[in-house]
């Protein structure tokens, strides 16, 4: 049988500005089974969807096992893209899903969150962790905010929803969306200060 | 001064613009006096100005290599041979519902699921119904007893997995008999038995051309002992 030679891990360009292009031969070629299409399509979207998934999880590990697990979902799932949305959109779809299901399980699991921002001391959260001179990013920040808080702010601020989206998507209240969205940045304030 | 600080869902609802324009004044009119409230909004904008810079964020180059280990594991067992055992399948239907109708006794289901049939035609629903069960129940027994001779043929998960398999059928097919005891004129009970039997053989075809598959890997010539004939087994 011919063996199809591994396709080269995608270069660490960056995917997000890149134009679709012949998305639609790819889609087409990655419903036919080919891994390669699949690998392209993967190069132009994982970097949006990695930084979702850290965003949202709050963690580089959790990250990366979120978007495997949206990858390998929409590969199970890719036979039944009609093309109604540009595959981005699609991906980028089934990446939040996955995001609120993780968000969801984990309010169900966690009573309290530790080594966040949540404490009332925790103005500066990575000061424990880097060296006086070394200034925390704001990547890092928001994963060091407390869940629920996080989610709220990446929903709203880095993603776009609005908090009436952001209320149904994470089952709260409207209110509570905003709350949450003034308190995560007036601890980011605190951190860009 | 002593005006009244907005609250903080208010400054953050003014620094997102989403204010109706008379409380965006207030807002303005509060501002213009509060260096404290200033400096508060000054803040919030400093937040949302870092957030619009955010970057996309590379995976580790690892990623895509589990990914991809992943769907071709997946794929390698999906892509187990088929063919055979769906010419087999295809051969079995065929002579099972050819059997069947030639006997006049499948009809297809009822477009209401829900429907009783009514007490006159009762019983001769159950001679049909009977009647199929023994075409249904011939074509068991012929698969039944080539899977039970020839299981060594399996691997012991393999066979485990269908034995397993196979009795969560019966005790399906069990409960729908249970429930047209209980309810002889319903026809939703009837469907649901005949696709429980419908499962059962379809379910030892696979056993069949398990068998055949693996005989036809481990064995030259094995064709000459391909299972076949299935048809005068079954009906």
């Amino acid at each position: 049988m011919k063996q199809r030679p591994t396709p080269s891990f995608p270069s660490n360009q960056s995917t997000v500005n890149r134009p679709d292009g012949n998305a639609s031969d790819l889609v087409a070629r990655w419903q036919a089974g080919d891994v390669d299409a699949f690998a392209d399509l993967y190069r132009r979207h994982a970097a949006r969807i990695f930084a979702l998934t850290c965003r949202m999880s709050g963690s580089t590990d959790a990250g990366e096992d979120l978007m495997q697990e949206v990858f390998l979902q929409a590969h199970r799932k890719i036979h039944g893209f009609k093309g109604d949305s540009a595959i981005g959109t699609w991906l980028y779809r089934l990446a939040i899903n996955h995001c609120l299901d993780f968000v969801r399980s984990r309010q169900v699991k966690m009573a309290k969150a530790t080594d966040s921002l949540d404490r009332d001391d925790a103005t500066a959260p990575a000061a424990a962790h880097d060296s006086p001179v070394e200034r925390i990013d704001l990547e890092r920040a928001i994963r060091l905010l407390p869940p629920g808080c996080r989610e709220a702010f990446v929903l709203h601020d880095v993603e776009g929803y609005e908090h009436r989206e952001i209320a149904q998507m994470l089952g709260i209240a409207e209110g509570t969306s905003k709350s949450q969205v003034f308190k995560a940045r007036l601890k980011l304030r605190a951190v860009l200060a | 001064m002593t005006a009244i600080h907005p609250d903080g869902v208010t400054l953050n609802d003014y620094v997102d613009e989403a204010l109706p324009a008379k409380e965006r004044e207030t807002v303005d009119a509060h501002l213009s006096t509060c260096a404290e409230c200033r400096e508060l909004v000054a803040g919030l904008r400093s937040v949302l100005m870092a957030v619009s810079a955010l970057k996309p964020v590379e995976p580790p180059r690892a990623a895509w290599a589990r990914i991809e280990k992943t769907i071709r594991s997946e794929n390698t067992k999906t892509r187990a041979p088929r063919w055979p055992w769906l010419a087999a399948a295809a051969v079995l239907v065929l002579a099972t519902f050819g059997g069947l109708k030639l006997a006049g006794v499948w009809r297809p289901p009822s477009p209401s699921p829900a429907a009783i049939v009514p007490a006159s035609d009762a019983e001769a629903v159950e001679a049909e119904l009977l009647q199929a069960e023994q075409h249904y129940q011939n074509a068991i027994t012929g698969l039944e007893r080539i899977a039970r001779d020839e299981k060594g043929s399996l691997d012991p998960q393999t066979a485990s997995t269908l034995e397993k398999n196979l009795s969560v059928v019966d005790q399906a097919i069990s409960e729908s008999r249970a429930a047209l005891k209980s309810q002889p004129g319903s026809e939703p009970a009837q469907q649901s038995l005949l696709e429980n039997f419908k499962t059962k053989i379809a379910l030892l075809q696979d056993t069949v051309a398990l068998i055949n598959e693996m005989r036809k890997g481990n064995e030259a010539g094995g064709d000459s002992r391909r299972v076949t004939g299935l048809k005068q087994k079954g009906t």
